[in-house]
Formats: structure tokens, C-alpha cells, sequence
């Protein structure tokens, strides 16, 4: 006999998405994760734009992920034009996405994926348990938060990076109340990790997945790069950003918003457990150390192990900012003004690793600086078939256990993705 | 006094005015504290979707015959609806250039299929259902949203400045990127609030709340246009998070 069982509107997530699975008895027809998050076509709404817009209407694709795309947008375009921006700015946007990554995941592991392994419908619920947790959680987001702020001028939707730059750079003071948090948040990233250690285990039946990210040049970053790696069944193969559109050869399918993404025929995962299955060993001893604490087996093709790569990558990322800020304040920061940015006719591509994964910016400006075409990759969007093949996997193994279960299934694997559902939306343009 | 029966909705949109709310962390505890949050999807899932509510808060724009019909549904369960955010309170950012145009837009990015999907024009909430509180600003401030919820807690509207940018800036005593230096900046046309902070970073304003009450675009165009700034430019800039908010 055949049913559906459907998850009309995901909870905790952010943005609008569901699940829909056929099955025939135990057998799993067909899995789909709906997105219908509305079409908001901000590729199309800047064309023609001037290049000093571009960073900013785009950013306005996803909050949570607002740095990523405004300052993956400024190297696109600074890429296209063949500025080099100063190494004080490097080191500066490398602190903007840190202080996003910490936000983002603490966000996440604390606010969204928490309550579901302790069985809470919501972190406001889970805090009259849990409080100690929650304002962990809540510290470690301020601090990200906070970073954002100081290097970026607001948390949502950064003012600070320009093209060329920074508008201003932090000043002493301001960095030395940063180091001030920082040095609780490296306790708190370390409680982090015991908490998830402790946290029971959440095993789906896997498949064999395929991973993606930034092939970073020296130290665990998120910034810096050009070429994305993949990870195969054991084998790596990496390319050059600009030939993005080789494993972003995406179909549009009548249920989504999103397109699927494939390399070599098979989906890809990205972020936080694909960085960390692809990039471990630039990891430091003491994420080593977390990584260890958490019994996470790399590669991992268990999705609820993003959760545990999220907790690693706090523990990473409070180290590395305070690093960055004391070197900052060791170096004298300067008053820096935005290096001149000269318009040219030209393509630029850009990657990044957002906090939820690989994201692309690619742009072609005409002679005066205005854009012809923009083309925006999200790793959400990236992630959706990978997403399915999981839920498929997932759905096969749940489906003896009944409906009930089932249906827990498919929202803690696609909340383990940590998607944002509005990023995905965007997409590419069609050739 | 019963606690108010409070949602926390998003249309379409980016989920920052929401994010901010989450982002108020040394408040957020105290804050649900005072309500009785009943609705609230991007944080919790075990939602009451049909109770009536005292208050929604509803981010983002109107994209869809779904965004219309949700937003319609709230307002019919809600005595008071309050648009947080840009999106909510004039359109926003992608609702700039689409109308018009959505049918060429819909076939660039998404190909021949793009005709099937729920897309409409954009929509301001107030263009489709009576919005009793507008709080502005791409994403909103922390301390707006935060004496909001105090103020109506009292029974009490709160109250925002209605006057530019500028003001603020000035109070700042940060140097005008626009008659000094020639920088397009839309601090003038735009509602304050925001405690000028892009110009306090030597960065222009680029109208992201939205126009002040007596906002003068004849006279900003002129003064721009005599700058040498492109007209084409000072169109798009000026319309790019308020394209419903007055003849700019």
C-alpha cells in the first residue's frame, strides 16, 4: 500500500522548506526537500547596478550568512577589476567571516539542533532545564556577534567592507574588549565540546558521500583561496574557482526553488563536516584535540556529524580570532582608507566558505563598472541533492519504526544540514 | 494581566529582522519571558498556527499568492500586526526592480520553468492587509525592536524619530561625506534611527530604512546630479530598499 508522509513547513530552520516521502510499504519511492521560499531574483535586480552596489543589495540574500556574500561579492568584483586589496584587509575580512562562523554555528548548535537531541521543541523551552546551556549558547553568538560589529559596523548586513576595503578599521580599544571575550569564549568553546560529547548518539544509515570546500592555502580558513577541492571515495581532485560551472551544472526541478548540483554525476556535500573531512590537518592541536573528544571519524558520512564539525570549528575559530586580534594589537593597526578600485570591463569569480558551505559570486562588469550578468552559488543550494540522498538513506532505515519516526528523521537530518532555505533560492542563471 | 499571546512570522525575505531578534541575547530570556510565544517557526516547533494572537510581528515581503495568503491568515488571528523590517514596511531590497519586469526576470534565472513557479509582483505588507506598527530598517536596530515590545507592554505605541539620517549624523558630529567630499549619501532622504553609523565609518548612507517623513528627492536628484553623480545611478540607489515609499 502506498502513503506519503509529508513535513509541510520545517521548523527551525531558516526560511521556508519541506519534505515529502512516497513510500510502498517499507519501500522508499521517491524523497524530495521542497524549498518554496519565494523567488526574490536579486541576480536579475542587479544588472545594470554600479559596482559600489553590488556587495550591498546582495548581501540582502541571507541574513545569517550576510558577510559571506557581501564579502565574497567584493573579491568577485575586485577579482574582475585586478585590485589587491591591502594585507590588513585580508586579515581583516579573515576576522569578519570568523566572527560570522561563530555566530552562525553557535546559533545553530545551541538554538536549533540542541533541542532536538534532547527532545525540547525549542530552546526558549529547553532554557528552563538547560539554562547554563542556552547562555552558553547565547555568549558564544554574542561574541560572533560582536566581531561582526566591530570589524563589520553591524552584526546583519555588514556597512564596514567596501570595495578596495574598510571604511574604518577597529581601533586598540575596540580590540582589546574583543580579546576580553574571546578568552572566556575559548572556555566556552571547550564546554561546547563536552556538551555534544556527551549528547546521544544520532545514527542514520549512510550513504557514500562526496565532499566540497575551499581548498584553503595555509591555516584552516575561510576566506582565503581560489580552488575548490573535492573529496570522492577517498580520491581529491581540485579546480580553480573560475571553472565553478563544471560541478554547478545544475537542473532545475519542478519542486524547488533550488537546483541540484552534481560532480562527476553523484551530489556533493559541503560545509562544516565537508571542510573538516577535506582540511583536517590544518587544524590545530587543541579543534584536533575536540575533534578526539567527539570520536568523530574522518571522513564522516553520518550528516548528523556536521553537528559535532560545528562544535570542532567553534573551538577553531575562537582560537584563530584571538590569535588574529592579538597580533592586531601586537602590530599596531592603522587607519587604513579603501585601496582605489578602477573599473574595467571583465569576469570575476570569487569563493568563499560561508558558515553553512561553499559559496560562489561571479560577475561580469561592463567598461564603466556596471554588471551584466551575476551569478550566486549558495551552498545550501550546493547541498540539496546531497540533502536527498541522505533523507533517502535515512527514510529506508526509519521506515519500519513508523510515521512518527520517520518524520523526526527527515527534520533532524535536514536541521543537521543547517540550510538556509532563502540563500538557496538565488541560483544560477541559466547560459 | 495575562501574558500577550505573541507570533513571530517571515515571508519572503532574508530572515534578518528575525536574526535580530534572536541576536538580542542579553535580553531574549527576559523578553519571552513577558509574552506568551505561541507562533515563532524559526525557533521553535511546537507552534500554535491557528490560536488568536494579541500580536504578530511579521518580517519580510509579499512574493507569492502563499506570502499573501499566510500574511492575510495572520492578520485575521492577530488584534495587532506590527512589519519589522524594510521588506515588511516598503518592499525592500528585491522588490526594487521586479515589478514590471518579473516574467523576463523568472525566465533568466530559472529558464522556460520559472513560468510555473508562485512568484508575483512585490508586495509592501500594508499594500495587502491594515499593518498597525511599522518598525523600519534592513535589518531592524536591536534597541527599536526592544522598545517596541517594552512600550506595548505598557500600552503604549513606541515612538521613533521621524526626522533624517542627517540629524543623527550631525549629533555624531561625523564629517558630511556629501557637501565635503562629494560622496553620494542618501542621509538626508532617510528616516533616522540608526545613529548614522555608515557615515561614522566614512561610508555613505544607502537609504536602508527607508525615506524620513519629509524627505525632498526633487532636491536630493538636483544636488546629486550637479555632483556629477549619473542620473541612472541615483535612481537605483534611491529606490533600492523603498521602492514604494513616495516618487524617488
Amino acid at each position: 500500500m502506498t502513503r506519503t508522509v509529508r513535513i509541510d513547513h520545517l521548523a527551525r530552520v531558516e526560511g521556508h522548506g519541506g519534505v515529502t516521502v512516497e513510500l510502498d510499504g517499507n519501500d522508499v519511492r521517491s524523497v524530495r526537500f521542497d524549498i518554496f521560499e519565494g523567488a526574490r531574483l536579486l541576480e536579475g535586480l542587479v544588472k545594470g547596478r554600479t559596482y559600489q552596489d553590488v556587495s550591498s543589495v546582495l548581501s540582502r540574500i541571507c541574513a545569517i550568512c550576510s558577510v559571506a556574500h557581501a564579502v565574497t561579492s567584493l573579491k568577485a568584483t575586485e577579482s574582475a577589476f585586478g585590485v589587491e586589496v591591502s594585507p590588513q584587509t585580508r586579515v581583516l575580512r579573515d576576522l569578519l567571516f570568523l566572527g560570522e562562523s561563530i555566530e552562525s554555528h553557535a546559533l545553530h548548535l545551541f538554538l536549533l539542533a540542541l533541542p532536538d537531541y534532547l527532545k525540547y521543541p525549542s530552546a526558549i523551552a529547553m532554557a528552563a532545564d538547560h539554562r547554563e546551556a542556552v547562555q552558553l549558547g547565547l555568549r558564544l553568538k554574542k561574541l560572533g556577534n560582536a566581531i561582526q560589529e566591530t570589524v563589520g559596523g553591524r552584526a546583519v548586513h555588514p556597512v564596514n567592507a567596501v570595495p578596495g576595503g574598510f571604511g574604518r578599521a577597529p581601533d586598540t580599544e575596540q580590540l582589546i574588549e574583543l580579546r576580553r571575550g574571546l578568552l572566556q569564549a575559548v572556555t566556552d568553546a571547550e564546554t561546547t565540546i563536552g556538551i555534544f560529547a556527551g549528547l546521544p548518539s544520532a545514527e542514520f544509515r549512510r550513504t557514500d558521500t562526496a565532499f566540497a570546500a575551499l581548498r584553503a592555502p595555509s591555516e584552516y580558513g575561510y576566506y582565503d583561496g581560489d580552488e575548490i577541492e573535492f573529496l570522492t571515495s577517498g580520491e581529491t581532485a581540485a579546480y580553480p574557482c573560475s571553472r565553478y560551472r563544471e560541478f554547478t551544472n545544475e537542473r532545475a526541478v519542478a519542486h524547488s526553488h533550488a537546483k541540484h548540483s552534481m560532480h562527476k554525476g553523484r551530489p556533493y556535500m559541503v560545509g562544516a563536516l565537508a571542510r573538516l573531512s577535506l582540511n583536517a590537518g590544518k587544524l590545530s592541536g587543541r579543534a584536533t584535540r575536540a575533534v578526539h573528544l567527539l570520536g568523530l571519524e574522518l571522513p564522516s558520512c553520518n550528516p548528523m556529524d556536521n553537528n559535532k564539525a560545528q562544535a570542532v570549528e567553534l573551538v577553531s575559530d575562537v582560537e584563530r580570532t584571538l590569535g588574529i586580534v592579538e597580533s592586531l594589537l601586537d602590530a599596531d593597526i592603522a587607519d587604513e582608507t579603501p585601496v582605489p578600485v578602477v573599473p574595467r570591463a571583465g569576469t570575476g569569480t570569487a569563493v568563499t566558505e560561508a558558515p553553512r558551505g561553499l559559496l560562489i559570486h561571479s560577475y561580469t562588469y561592463d567598461e564603466e563598472g556596471r554588471i551584466v550578468t551575476a551569478d550566486v552559488i549558495t551552498p545550501t543550494a550546493l547541498n540539496a541533492a546531497s540533502v536527498e540522498a541522505h533523507l533517502r538513506a535515512a527514510a529506508l532505515g526509519a521506515a519500519p519504526d513508523g510515521d512518527e519516526a520517520l518524520s523526526r528523521a527527515m527534520e533532524m537530518i535536514v536541521r543537521a544540514y543547517d540550510p538556509c532555505i532563502s540563500c538557496s533560492v538565488h541560483l544560477i542563471r541559466r547560459a | 494581566m495575562s501574558k500577550p499571546r505573541a507570533g513571530i512570522f517571515g515571508l519572503t525575505g532574508c530572515a534578518g529582522d528575525q536574526l535580530v531578534i534572536l541576536n538580542c541575547e542579553d535580553e531574549l530570556l527576559d523578553l519571552v519571558s513577558l509574552l506568551d510565544m505561541r507562533d515563532f517557526l524559526m525557533a521553535a516547533s511546537d507552534n500554535d498556527t491557528a490560536c488568536d494572537l494579541d500580536i504578530a510581528l511579521v518580517e519580510g515581503a509579499v512574493f507569492s499568492r502563499r506570502d499573501k495568503e499566510r500574511l492575510e491568515r495572520i492578520r485575521q488571528r492577530s488584534a495587532m500586526l506590527v512589519a519589522i523590517g524594510s521588506c515588511a514596511v516598503w518592499g525592500g531590497v528585491s522588490a526594487a526592480e521586479r515589478n514590471g519586469g518579473l516574467a523576463g526576470l523568472l525566465d533568466e534565472t530559472y529558464g522556460t520553468q520559472g513560468r510555473d513557479y508562485d512568484a508575483t509582483e512585490a508586495y509592501a505588507l500594508h499594500q495587502v492587509v491594515k499593518v498597525d506598527l511599522k518598525i523600519t530598517g534592513c535589518p531592524i536596530e536591536k534597541h527599536e525592536f526592544v522598545a517596541a515590545v517594552a512600550s506595548l507592554l505598557n500600552g503604549d505605541p513606541p515612538v521613533y524619530p521621524q526626522y533624517p539620517v542627517c540629524t543623527e549624523c550631525k549629533m555624531r558630529e561625523s564629517n558630511c561625506l556629501l557637501i565635503e567630499k562629494s560622496i553620494p549619501c542618501c542621509g538626508p532622504l532617510t528616516v533616522a534611527g540608526c545613529g548614522a553609523r555608515c557615515p561614522a565609518l566614512r561610508i555613505p548612507c544607502i537609504g536602508c530604512r527607508g525615506p524620513a517623513a519629509d524627505a525632498n528627492a526633487e532636491s536630493a536628484r538636483q544636488m546629486l546630479a550637479a555632483k556629477g553623480v549619473p542620473e541612472h545611478d541615483i535612481r537605483q540607489r534611491l529606490r533600492t530598499f523603498a521602492p514604494t515609499g513616495g516618487s524617488a
